[in-house]
């Protein structure tokens, strides 16, 4: 039966259904739990997993327990605030339908940050996809219409892209990620939870947004099955279909009745719909205060007549949100929602309208057509289930090879390919298709520092930055440090800009759990991350597992942690901007480079170097942050950069480039030989190139002396050269003209997203 | 061989024709459904097998999971239906009205929602079906 | 008695907060006005359209929102005189009005605002407009320096104006080009347009230079923490670069 009716439940599944309810399920029930035991709502490969994540600290208002987490920022006016941070992956939608997919994939991690009781504030999207430069190649379409779904959401809704990374590899070519992050801001007296609170016996559950259609069927479990061309007819009824319009008035909507709620002092459950539609969030909402439901499928508003009750009842159409209030409240919601803010005048029978009941015997119950069609133990329905599946301890695929570089390379040469290479080259020519700035509260945009700031509350001082990174040529060599690279590179970035790092988002990206190397993969990633972000005091918030990504053909994506990073300033005249200021500073470099070029640019461009991945020494990386946070807040620093791919002499050119704007003067860089700061530690292409982490900084003459006094005890700093007033990179004795390099930079991306 | 044109058309819940609709209906002008084409017009085109062919396999034009290809039999907008053009060498847009499940809107009809909503007089022009009906 | 001043909120407007948190912080008493509450419109003395994607830009940015009600309050107003401020959907929605440059009937554009060159993608990039009037010719900029150079933010899909010939020579004949895009040295050329808008425009005015349409976003270069260039001992919660416009806006309707 499970077969004919196309769900993932697996024999074993379906039996301990049967034995629990002592009958048959239903076929609505058949479908519920196929959604709610889906591996993308029940984690049941993973959540055991996870629980090895550090997810306490002093920044934490919530933890990963709930649709989003919050970290403390700052109080303002006696108020304190939070920052409420999501993150979640649409791949498998975005890959069949590329638009689509993204769009609803930005849809659904804002409603995640709504129904905390939060004003959205930003965005950011970290993308991989596959070889784009064939044209006609499928990879070129998703990357395109990837990029086009999240602007027409995103710019729609009105809510800024501050952040984001791109990566193209031949293994992302038949499963591309497209993951997302969403933050908001909230006063913390404010927050709404997503569970009905004490008190909740007997109060309405009132489902808000567009009327339920049968489009987005069957979303939960294929999301958890792999792709197969074969099968694609049989994705037919999965394309969610985003509608930015009616997600703009609902969110405002929603800000009014916040406003009537505080105003009342009312408290309240707020859950965004996701995967298992209106069964997978009134199932949780109630189940997670200790409650059971009661919902008649008939109240709930439809688009089409007909619908079939498990249709209606598991579909994921977009755009809804689920009240629990007391019945006082409803006719607060629904006059808000369908007289104030009209919806049902924006999208066809969209509206605010109780469908149902929290109930004290923690069974859930759905009626139709005065029929029972599903009435099973809530608990047994939401507890988490768990597949105990084999890892083995992940080779960390130590290569072996530490040839010597190639000699004689030219400089000029290398520098062209390094900066057209995919990793490095511009990513502007994407992101200028996002709104940076809507909202008014952007402090940097992307591309004018390594992470997005915003200063969120109209008269305050308080900003928040916010970087992705994980960098998908690392796994390979060595899971475990990968992982730990991509979060010290996030962190990374957050610190390059002056914010104090305060915590942490990932998702995990992986193959198939049933295959054991997949899940070692998995496993053995989630050690790295655990170790990185307590060795950082960044504990993770928020989070999301996207298992299953590799086709039919057994191609799977290399292993791909994918981390964001929230930073905090007190004050945002403290930030710092990437491009070079003035001539005549004096650049410093923080960290020490290593011979290991592992993943790095340079080791694909050259093909050939020490394949290991660098090393973190987490004491010295922590000094040096202290110093570049200590360095900003005294305002020492004129402009600093992260270093990530491609090494010192790429993070050089993008503070150039920067400052290369048309009637803005051009400030260049001169760089002493590399033997000056590495004494031959390190050859001079690893010194230039090499991507072990760390800043390039730019300090003025006049604070030198402040600055070099507070490095003194710091390991890793050492002054490598100074900017000059030329649009020229100059090292030691050669110099390379900056309008061509920026030529070669800009160019490659432009092609794509012209 | 001659120009061909094609309807490409969402076979998924096509939001900016619902809002057309409902805007329309707004504004005086009765009509019971719109659907909203962009139009593909191939000079020199092949017979109707091999154009449907050439369409479905460009992805920039054609996803089998949102999108359904209508040959037309004449290079020129349907009865009932409005084909907007901003330049001559871009792509028609084609909003088809009806003013019953399945009756084609009248001309009269058809210019009332090009003139007041559809077509942009500064900047586009409108064709109409060619017969009267 | 002050002048009150309204910042329209279509359904998918959302650029209303910053708007009107700017015009209070340039001393405007403005409020939004929603659209179900669109009656109230008639006893405001001024509006603002802020921008957004009012209706999803469905079927032509600006083209469903002309015929709001709202709207009729708003030309009704306009028509009497009242100042009239449109940002980047509302510039749209104002010229899809026929408001401005307002040569032709009421909701029978003349000109528009459409799909931006050389390709038609949204793009979101820093740029400066520069006043291309006599500042008294328009009330709204009457407090503005001759040929002030103003920053903004240009974000959006369809920024480039289009007319046919004859009716951008009325244009230029009329007086009616407020703006033009420039570079930051405030030199203008073909390449300061980020999307080939014909004859570099910006910015446009109604014959009574009382209802202005303006592409880019000035409140999103309006505070000092916005600016790209920051320096060292800013007051970063202090307006300034955009917010001119906005002060001058504000300057004009306490004159009327």
């Amino acid at each position: 039966m499970a077969e004919a009716a196309n769900v993932a439940l697996r024999s074993d599944e379906l039996a301990r259904i049967r034995e629990r309810l002592g009958r048959e399920p239903s076929t609505v029930e058949v479908h519920a739990f196929d959604a709610q035991w889906s591996e993308h709502c029940s984690y049941k490969s993973s959540r055991h997993q996870l629980k090895r994540l550090p997810t306490t600290g002093t920044f934490v208002v919530l933890g990963p327990a709930e649709d989003s987490g919050i970290l403390h920022l700052g109080e303002h006016n006696g108020e304190r605030y939070g920052i409420v941070i999501a993150h979640e992956s649409h791949n498998h939608p975005s890959q069949v339908v590329p638009f689509e997919g993204a769009a609803t994939g930005i849809g659904g991690i804002v409603r995640d940050v709504l129904c905390m009781g939060a004003h959205v504030i930003a965005v950011a999207d970290p993308l991989r996809f596959g070889r784009i430069d064939d044209p006609h190649a499928h990879q070129r379409y998703v990357a395109q219409g990837v990029v086009d779904g999240i602007s027409a959401y995103g710019n729609a809704i009105g809510v800024p892209n501050i952040a984001g990374d791109v990566y193209f590899d031949e293994r992302f070519d038949d499963n591309c990620l497209v993951n997302v992050v969403a933050m908001g801001v909230v006063k913390e007296s404010e927050i709404i939870h997503s569970y009905a609170p004490a008190g909740a016996d007997g109060w309405d559950l009132v489902l808000v947004g567009k009327a339920t259609d049968p489009s987005g069927f069957g979303g939960a479990s294929f999301s958890s099955l792999t792709l197969d061309a074969a099968d694609e007819a049989s994705n037919k009824g999965a394309v969610q279909v985003p509608d930015p319009f009616l997600k703009s008035v609902i969110m405002r909507a929603s800000y009014r009745v916040f406003a009537l709620l505080h105003e009342q002092r009312v408290t309240v459950g707020f859950k965004d719909l996701g995967a298992g539609g209106i069964m997978g969030c009134s199932a949780e909402i109630t189940a997670a205060g200790g409650y059971g439901a009661r919902i008649d499928l008939d109240a709930v508003n439809v688009a089409v007549d007909g619908m079939r009750p498990e249709v209606i009842a598991v579909g994921e159409t977009q755009e809804r949100l689920l009240w629990a209030v007391p019945p006082s409240v409803t006719p607060l919601l629904l006059r808000v929602y369908n007289e104030e803010f009209t919806l049902p005048e924006i999208a066809y029978n969209a509206r605010a309208v109780k469908i149902g009941t929290v109930t004290a015997d923690k069974h859930y119950v759905l009626t139709h057509q005065g029929k029972t069609v599903m009435d099973v133990d809530i608990e047994f329905l939401t507890g988490s289930i768990r597949d105990e599946l084999p890892s083995s301890e992940s080779p960390a695929h130590e290569a072996t090879s530490e040839r010597p570089l190639v000699t004689g390379v030219q400089l000029d040469e290398l520098l062209d390919r390094v900066l057209a290479h995919g990793d490095v080259c511009s990513r502007e020519p994407l992101y200028r298709r996002y709104d940076a700035v809507v909202r008014g509260c952007t402090v940097i945009p992307r591309g004018a520092a390594d992470a997005g700031v915003l200063a969120p509350i109209p008269g305050s001082r308080l900003g928040v930055a916010l970087a992705v990174a994980g960098n998908p040529r690392y796994s390979h060599i060595d899971v475990r440090r990968a992982a730990e690279h991509a979060v010290y590179e996030a962190v990374r970035k957050v610190v390059a800009t002056g914010a104090r790092p305060i915590g942490l988002t990932d998702c995990l990206n992986f193959g198939n759990p049933r295959k054991i190397d997949h899940y070692s993969e998995f496993v053995t990633a989630i050690d790295g991350l655990a170790r990185a972000a307590e060795k950082f005091h960044t504990p993770f918030v928020s989070g999301n597992v996207s298992l299953y990504n590799e086709s039919a053909s057994g191609k799977a994506i290399p292993a791909s942690p994918i981390v964001a990073c929230v930073g905090a300033f007190n004050d945002i005249g403290t930030v710092v901007t990437m491009p070079f200021k003035a001539a005549g500073s004096v650049l410093y470099l923080i960290g020490k480079p290593q011979a290991a070029l592992g993943g790095s640019v340079l080791l694909d461009v050259l093909g050939r170097g020490d394949e290991h991945l660098p090393r973190i020494d987490y004491e010295t990386v922590c000094a040096q942050h202290d110093l570049l946070y200590e360095a900003a807040q005294a305002r020492l620093l004129r402009s600093a950069r992260a270093v990530g791919n491609g090494g010192l002499v790429v993070a050089l050119c993008e503070m150039a480039f920067a400052t290369m704007r048309k009637g803005q003067p051009y400030v260049g860089a001169q760089i002493d030989d590399s033997w000056q700061w590495t004494h031959g530690s390190v050859g001079d292409l690893e010194a230039y190139f090499g991507e072990s982490g760390g800043f390039v900084v730019e300090v003025a003459a006049d604070d030198i002396e402040a600055f070099e006094g507070i490095a003194d005890d710091v390991p890793g700093v050492c002054e490598i050269g100074v900017t000059i007033d030329r649009p020229m990179l100059a090292i030691h004795d050669e110099a390379f003209d900056l309008h061509r390099l920026r030529h070669m930079w800009y160019a490659p991306l432009r092609e794509v997203y012209p | 061989m001659s120009t061909r044109a094609v309807a490409i058309n969402l076979k998924i819940p096509d939001n900016a024709a619902y809002t057309a609709l409902v805007t329309l209906r707004r504004l005086g002008i009765d009509v019971a459904g719109v659907e909203r084409s962009q139009i593909v017009r191939f000079a020199d085109a092949p017979e109707t097998q091999a154009l449907v062919t050439a369409v479905e396999k460009d992805e920039s034009l054609y996803n089998p999971n949102k999108h359904r290809v209508t040959v037309l039999e004449a290079d020129a907008p349907r009865a009932g239906e409005v084909w907007i053009v901003q330049d001559d060498a871009e792509r028609p847009v084609g909003w088809r009205l009806y003013r019953a499940p399945g009756v084609p809107a009248s001309l009269d009809l058809l210019t009332q929602a090009a003139e007041r909503l559809l077509c942009n007089p500064a900047i586009e022009r409108a064709i109409f079906p060619r017969s009267h009906g | 008695m002050s002048r009150r001043i309204a910042v329209l909120v279509f359904p998918g407007t959302n650029s209303e907060d910053e708007t009107l948190r700017l015009l209070h912080d340039c001393g405007g008493d403005a409020h939004l006005v929603h659209w179900s509450r669109a009656k109230t419109l008639p006893s405001f003395d001024a509006y603002v359209l802020p921008g957004g994607f009012a209706y999803e830009d469905r079927i032509r940015a600006g083209a469903i929102a002309a015929h709001d009600t709202a709207m009729d309050h708003v030309i009704a107003g306009a028509q009497r005189g009242k100042l009239v401020f449109g940002i980047c959907n509302g510039a749209q929605i104002l010229l899809e009005a026929g408001l401005v440059p307002g040569t032709g009937p009421v909701r029978l554009p003349t000109a528009a605002f459409t799909r931006n060159g050389p390709v038609a993608h949204f793009v979101c990039t820093h740029v400066h407009v520069k006043l291309n009037i006599d500042p008294a010719r328009c009330a709204i900029t009457a407090a503005l320096p001759r040929g002030t150079l103003i920053p903004a933010w240009t974000a959006n899909g369809e920024g480039r104006l289009a007319a046919d010939a004859a009716r951008l020579q009325e244009l230029q004949d009329g007086n009616h080009i407020a703006f033009v895009y420039a570079h930051p040295d405030g030199s203008v050329d073909d390449t300061a347009s980020p999307n080939q808008s014909a004859l570099g425009v910006a910015g446009l005015i109604n014959h009574n230079g009382n209802i202005l349409a303006l592409m880019p976003h000035p409140e999103r270069d309006a505070w000092t923490f916005n600016h790209p260039d920051k320096r060292r001992g800013d007051d970063m919660l202090a307006t300034s670069g955009g917010a001119v416009l906005f002060r001058s806006f504000v300057e004009a309707l306490a004159r009327t």
